[in-house]
């Protein structure tokens, strides 16, 4: 099992690297941009290969365990990246993501985790897929949203300007926010039914409120005007708090109760 | 460019101002909760906390829509006050996502400041009853004159505030009961979470069967002298079935056989058995350098010894499988004469006049003999508001998407 993530996992790190490789080059060799393209491409596609083929594996989605959702980040953030610079051609965004998701087959590689088929009753719901999966999407694009923040402050560190760069990572956020929305109001209907409360302060509840009111506020500064190139500051910040709400929240003292706990044995 | 910097409470006030507000509210809030001992916040329960809402409600709307162009009303439903009520929320999130909550601690300063139990004592409501004013305001600016373009914000901002004060205002109403009931016997004694005192249910709960369905066993190696179970080379989850293969360092395990349900027999070849009495037995190979040997091994149950295979000083193991599903068949029935029979499983509750019937567990320890159920029985006569709310919530949410895309065409 493990040997077969590895081969998939340096595949898609070796297309996506000489991707980037092709990519920078073309900058003097434009002939080169296409192959740079398909292979970056290429890299994802067989991620998502990988991902279908364990999902038929297991007989039900690898969406279980904290490297399992590893996996659906490192496929799909780079996707992001490619849709970036297709609608606003900003090419630069897709380099920072491919490197992300490399980095997140390495920790997958070096914590082999336990393969697992089981799902326990509570997660065998309806509601499962669509909440995760609204999640994920909303993780990926507000990690794109950081990441572009965080380019946008170094640009200011060395005085450019750049308004195109402040867009994107403002509409990623909202994007963002919208799936978190989801994500939120899907999870509390899901635990009605399985647990018997919409809301009962769970730690990763309580961690998801959080970083929805994180992304609220930044809405709401937007909105009042506040200066864009302070407020990226603030968007390359957030997302730590959906670090922490991702995976953080196992190690801190509130998890001994939570429902959320991703099996670790 | 010359930066002039405001005074403290020039008009008109923005964030500074806001910061202080919501500073003495969360101060206020803490004294409140420190001088009752940390007791927290006693709801009046319906139909008084409905009209405490609704008087709050018109309250708001009445302010808002009658001195909306007086400077402090502007400044109490304005941006600046919302965003620093919704720092204060976080911090106090924050504390409550951080800390454990629901411990009861001594009567020790955390415990009269009620960290422990921050969602329900005084800061909390007094920060979320504020943030539901200034909210209200604002919203109140947009309802009236009605404009079409002010959908989406109406939308998300009214089904935010009606999930919030609904969930909030309400929490007073939620009844959570867990009822316990035996096979062949009936239960109408509810029992709360935090205490042992009964509570008399308008129905009661017949259990006429439980059943559990166990995921297949799984093969694991034991070492006494260290109490350890160690997982195979692959570190992955066995699942014993015909041809399961395993290995640990020099010892190969390989499944002969499997049988899910069977019970010991003549010269310790275990017989078919059905499946409420039976347990399941595997037949392995196991090799160890250049021995190799067969043997029986079964995962025991309450009333049969597990059988394993020494090996030197470890032993092969095959625990039961984790749980995949468990269902009560029960009958609820009140004394109006309404009866319903129904399947309780976890993930599928069962309503019944105005309550929720959830299969909640078992004995744990009697795994899939238990003859115990667990029920928890759910009343909250304000989830229909609060699901209101939400679908309000998203259905803004689909238009700020929808809007958002839109105006960015134009732009680019």
């Amino acid at each position: 099992m493990s040997i077969d993530f590895n081969t998939a996992a340096i595949v898609a790190i070796a297309c996506w690297a000489t991707g980037t490789l092709l990519g920078l080059l073309s900058v003097r060799t434009p002939a080169l941009k296409l192959p740079g393209m398909v292979l970056s491409l290429a890299g994802s596609v067989v991620m998502i290969g990988f991902i279908a083929y364990y999902w038929a594996l297991l007989d039900r989605p690898p969406l279980r365990t904290l490297g399992e959702t590893r996996l659906w980040y490192a496929a799909l953030i780079p996707l992001v990246g490619f849709l970036v610079e297709y609608r606003w051609k900003i090419g630069w965004l897709k380099y920072y993501c491919m490197a992300l998701a490399g980095f997140f087959l390495c920790i997958n590689m070096l914590h082999p985790e336990v393969f697992d088929k089981t799902l326990m009753p509570a997660l065998q719901s309806p509601w499962f897929i669509p909440h995760v999966v609204v999640y994920l999407v909303g993780y990926v694009l507000l990690a794109a949203s950081s990441v572009t923040a965080l380019h946008n402050v170094y640009l200011q560190l060395r005085s450019k300007g750049n308004v195109t760069g402040e867009s994107v990572s403002h509409y990623l956020a909202l994007l963002g926010f919208v799936l978190l929305s989801f994500g939120l109001i899907f999870g509390a209907l899901w635990a009605k039914e399985a647990w018997g409360h919409y809301w009962t302060w769970d730690p990763k509840e309580t961690w998801a409120f959080l970083s929805w009111l994180a992304y609220l506020g930044y809405l709401h500064a937007y909105r009042y005007k506040i200066e864009q190139s302070k407020l990226q500051w603030y968007l390359a910040l957030a997302f730590l708090v959906l670090l922490v709400c991702w995976f953080g929240v196992n190690y801190l003292p509130s998890a001994q109760n939570s429902v959320h706990t991703y099996t670790q044995s | 460019m010359v930066v002039v910097r405001r005074r403290w409470f020039q008009t008109p006030w923005e964030f500074r101002e806001s910061a202080l507000f919501t500073a003495v509210a969360l101060f206020f809030g803490f004294v409140i909760e420190y001088a009752t001992s940390g007791g927290g916040i006693a709801l009046p329960r319906l139909p008084f906390n409905a009209i405490a809402l609704s008087v709050f409600a018109i309250l708001v709307l009445s302010i808002g829509l009658g001195f909306r162009n007086t400077p402090a009303v502007k400044w109490f439903g304005g941006i600046p006050l919302g965003l620093c009520l919704i720092v204060g929320i976080s911090l106090l999130s924050l504390i409550g996502g951080i800390l454990p909550q629901g411990t009861v601690v001594s009567a020790s300063l955390p415990a009269r400041l009620g960290i422990h139990k921050i969602f329900s004592g005084w800061p909390f409501a007094l920060v979320v009853l504020l943030f539901l004013a200034n909210l209200g305001l604002s919203l109140s600016w947009r309802l009236v004159p009605f404009k079409v373009q002010n959908v989406q914000f109406i939308l998300f901002h009214a089904g935010f505030w009606i999930a919030l004060s609904c969930a909030v205002f309400g929490s007073s109403d939620l009844q959570r009961l867990i009822v316990p009931v035996e096979e062949g016997k009936s239960g109408s004694l509810g029992y709360p979470m935090e205490s042992d005192t009964p509570l008399q249910l308008p129905f009661s709960v017949f259990l006429h069967d439980f059943s559990l369905e166990e995921y297949p066993p799984q093969l694991l190696l034991y070492d006494p002298h260290s109490d350890k179970l160690m997982m195979n080379k692959s570190k992955a989850t066995l699942e014993v079935r015909k041809g399961t293969t395993a290995s640990w360092n020099g010892i190969e395990v390989l499944v002969l056989d499997y049988m899910p349900s069977a019970l010991p027999g003549e010269g310790g070849i275990p017989q078919p058995a059905d499946r409420s009495a039976g347990i399941p037995f595997a037949k392995v190979r196991i090799i160890t350098g250049t021995t190799q040997r067969e043997a029986w091994i079964s995962t025991g149950s309450p009333t049969l010894r597990p059988d394993a295979a020494q090996l030197e000083n470890l032993y092969l193991i095959m625990v039961p499988g984790t749980p995949k599903s468990f269902r009560s068949a029960v009958t609820v029935q009140d004394n109006q004469g309404n009866a319903v029979m129904a399947n309780l499983e976890v993930n599928k509750p069962v309503n019944f006049n105005d309550w929720k019937l959830y299969q909640m567990g078992y004995d744990e320890k009697a795994g899939r003999w238990s003859k115990l159920s667990l029920i928890e029985v759910i009343r909250d006569p304000w989830l229909p508001a609060v699901y209101l709310g939400f679908f309000m919530i998203m259905a803004g949410n689909i238009l700020f998407f929808w809007t958002g895309i839109k105006r960015k065409e134009v732009a680019s």
